[in-house]
């Protein structure tokens, strides 16, 4: 059993409207909506610079930790219409549930016990309750509204991560907001930045985005791996929500905190570094778990012209997917780095479209000469029969293809090239389309196969036609495979330079705080 | 395009389920406060307000826990007098002068309120300096007080109907008479 999950080709997003948990959620997302804009409205009539410039600090805020999410959710992409509803979630309907649930938890432990107990435990009691529940079920109901979207456990951590991610960019905005008022200075400017370094940096990055991601982890095991008796996959997604619940537990806590004017970055190595890492360590693993998933389907094919081998290792990382970039700008200028973006792109979708066409147990491309036409799916793990790089006459397309399938695209060549014109224009060996189906590229598709509707296969021709582009226009521009040269100790450098560049950066923060005498 | 029956029904459990939670964290929980009442007698003896600050109650005030918190670097008491009289002591860190807390508290008093009479020195029994004013909104009346002690401001408001509160401030000015900082140099 794979670890992926892909949406199978009849999936539809209008299906959603027929179910009853997507009118809840809009409900639920319009209600938090009323009263987020009820707030906003109300603190733009009494600070309106202050508000103003803490929407616009905590938007941008959020902007690198899209970039990352967008980095994780490469290969295969969630629709960016259900990544905002887990956004929305956090930002409106979690806030919303929260704040007064929040001010009841700390009541009722003020009653239950005592004041004294609230104020120091409050926080850490409430935080983690209501919170983290309120915002484990917006990952919840992302899976109830889209429960093919929802492919592997990455997929969890990504609408976990954007669900956590809403809930704090809103809660900065609410707590800067309240800076402002409490600071008792009218429209001041100086509490937003001080909420902004204080909460942006020094208590954001271990912060709801991780708690999230660690959640959402957990509900995608307990949606995805339907291969696992029911009891584990609970016990995973309660045991993951525990962890969010622990983690954030101890960050709202006085556990371990070291107190004084120091406290903060004490706390920010003994209670928010630990969290981070550990749950950067599980996200890798289990991006590692999907790339090599997709990769997988692409090493099938084993078809250098589709990816060679290195590109096949450069694929499934985000960083060597950049250091690839990067060596075609220095290789080949603007054209470079973009064609190698595009045959990046254009490859991981075709990873996913193969997948589809496997995940739904139909065969979806073939590797010509490896099976004939319209007979039993060619087995993705076995090697083709031919060498892709120097194929036979029949069925297959000059490894030259790809320039001619480039002259062949559109204007501007923005659309893949139509897999049934590329037969019409006779690129094909003659013949080969009547006999055995539609050949194109290195693909043939038997003709019944192309025109059923259940099939990945013509999305995915397009998206192999694609690839052949990209990589024609690569050729020509000198520059045939999207890979970089390993640099010695590469990975230590990186590490170490990271560490550096948060050490400054926090100090940098900590000065700023202390120059505006935040306390 | 269809929903099979199963998935549908499945749906609708889950998508119940998401409501009852939401609808048990957003109203089951403020209701289960409401419900345990927030005031609890105050006692006799000095009260730990926060940020080092003691106080003595007035005879007879209910401590309000849901909006009291100490704290050790600052500190909120909310007491109610007989009478329904608010009677507020916040103590936050402070380093500017006492006229300084004093245009603090009144900036936060004149949202909403106006400040009437004008402002007098005060002394607490333990030797605190402070200034004392009054203020007034539609129905209430109110006094309010100001103290630096250490790295401290000391605010204290006092509100209520104007009958309850002429009957309630005998009591509450020996009561704030009491206050106290015990850090140290005040």
């Amino acid at each position: 059993m794979t670890p992926v999950h892909p949406t199978p080709e009849w999936a539809r997003p209008g299906k959603s409207l027929l179910l009853p948990a997507f009118w809840v959620v809009l409900m639920l997302i319009a209600g938090g909506a009323v009263r987020l804009g009820l707030f906003v409205r109300e603190s733009l009539a009494a600070y309106p610079t202050a508000t103003l410039l803490a929407l616009v600090l905590f938007a941008l805020y959020a902007v690198p930790f899209c970039v990352f999410v967008a980095a994780l959710d490469y290969l295969e992409r969630e629709p960016p219409l259900l990544l905002a509803t887990a956004f929305a979630w956090g930002g409106l309907v979690a806030t919303s549930i929260s704040i007064r649930g929040n001010a009841a938890v700390h009541n009722l432990v003020a009653k239950l016990a005592s004041p004294g107990l609230a104020a120091e435990w409050g926080s850490a009691l409430a935080g983690p309750t209501v919170e983290e529940i309120a915002k484990t079920l917006g990952i919840i109901a992302i899976v109830l509204v889209a429960r093919a979207q929802v492919n592997s456990v990455l997929d969890g951590v990504v609408y976990g991560s954007l669900v956590g991610l809403g809930f704090q960019v809103v809660e900065d905005v609410v707590y800067a907001v309240n800076a402002v008022a409490v600071a008792g200075g009218g429209d001041q400017v100086a509490p937003v930045v001080a909420t902004f370094l204080l909460r942006g940096f020094l208590a954001g990055l271990w912060s709801h985005t991780l708690f999230g991601a660690l959640a959402g982890a957990g509900i995608g095991y307990l949606a995805v791996r339907t291969d696992r008796p029911l009891f584990v996959r609970l016990f995973v997604a309660v045991l993951s929500v525990l962890g969010a619940m622990a983690i954030h537990f101890l960050w709202n806590s006085p556990l371990l905190s070291l107190g004084g004017g120091a406290g903060i970055f004490g706390d920010l190595f003994v209670k928010g570094i630990p969290p981070l890492l550990m749950i950067l360590l599980l996200v890798r693993g289990v991006r590692h778990r999907e790339a090599d998933y997709y990769v997988g389907q692409l090493a099938a094919l084993g078809d250098r012209r589709i990816a060679t081998e290195d590109e096949l290792r450069v694929l499934g990382h985000g960083h060597l997917r950049a250091g690839a970039r990067r060596y075609a700008h220095g290789r080949a200028g603007v054209k470079g780095r973009r064609a190698v973006r595009r045959l990046q792109r254009a490859q991981a979708r075709l990873a996913v479209e193969l997948s589809r066409a496997h995940g739904v147990g139909l065969p979806g491309l073939r590797v010509s000469g490896a099976a004939e036409p319209g007979t039993a799916p060619l087995d993705p793990a076995l090697p083709p029969a031919v060498d892709p790089f120097d194929p036979p006459e029949t069925g297959l397309i000059d490894p030259t293809t790809a320039a001619v399938a480039d002259s062949l695209a559109a204007p501007g060549a923005t659309e893949p090239v139509d897999a049934v014109g590329l037969a019409q224009a006779g690129t094909v060996e003659p013949g080969g389309a009547a006999q055995a189906g539609v050949v194109v590229g290195v693909a043939r598709i038997p003709d019944r196969l192309s025109c059923a509707p259940v099939l990945g296969g013509p999305t995915a021709v397009r998206w192999r036609d694609r690839v052949l582009v990209e990589r024609g226009r690569m050729l020509a521009l000198g520059h045939p495979e999207a890979t970089a040269p390993l640099t010695r100790n590469g990975s230590v450098r990186r590490v170490v330079g990271g560490i550096a560049v948060f050490l400054v950066a926090m100090i940098t923060v900590g000065l700023a705080l202390i120059a505006l005498g935040a306390s | 395009m269809r929903v099979a029956r199963g998935t549908l029904l499945r749906n609708l459990a889950g998508s119940i389920g998401v409501l009852c939670t939401v609808a048990g964290l957003a109203f089951g929980l403020p209701a289960l406060d409401n419900a345990l009442p927030a005031q609890r007698p105050a006692g006799d003896g000095p009260y730990q307000v926060g940020g080092r600050v003691v106080v003595t109650p007035p005879p007879g005030a209910r401590l309000d826990v849901t909006l009291t918190r100490p704290g050790d670097t600052r500190g909120t008491v909310v007491f109610v007098a007989p009478g329904a009289v608010r009677y507020v002591i916040v103590v936050t860190p402070f380093k500017g002068s006492l006229a300084a807390a004093a245009e603090r508290l009144k900036s936060k008093i004149k949202r909403g309120h106006e400040i009437t009479g004008t402002e007098r020195p005060v002394r607490t029994a333990g030797g605190l300096e402070g200034l004392e004013g009054s203020y007034a909104a539609p129905g209430r009346a109110g006094r309010y007080l100001v103290f630096r002690a250490g790295d401290v401001a000391i605010e204290v408001t006092v509100a209520g109907s104007a009958p309850a509160l002429r009957a309630a401030l005998a009591a509450i000015e020996a009561s704030t008479r009491t206050l106290a900082y015990r850090g140290g140099t005040a």
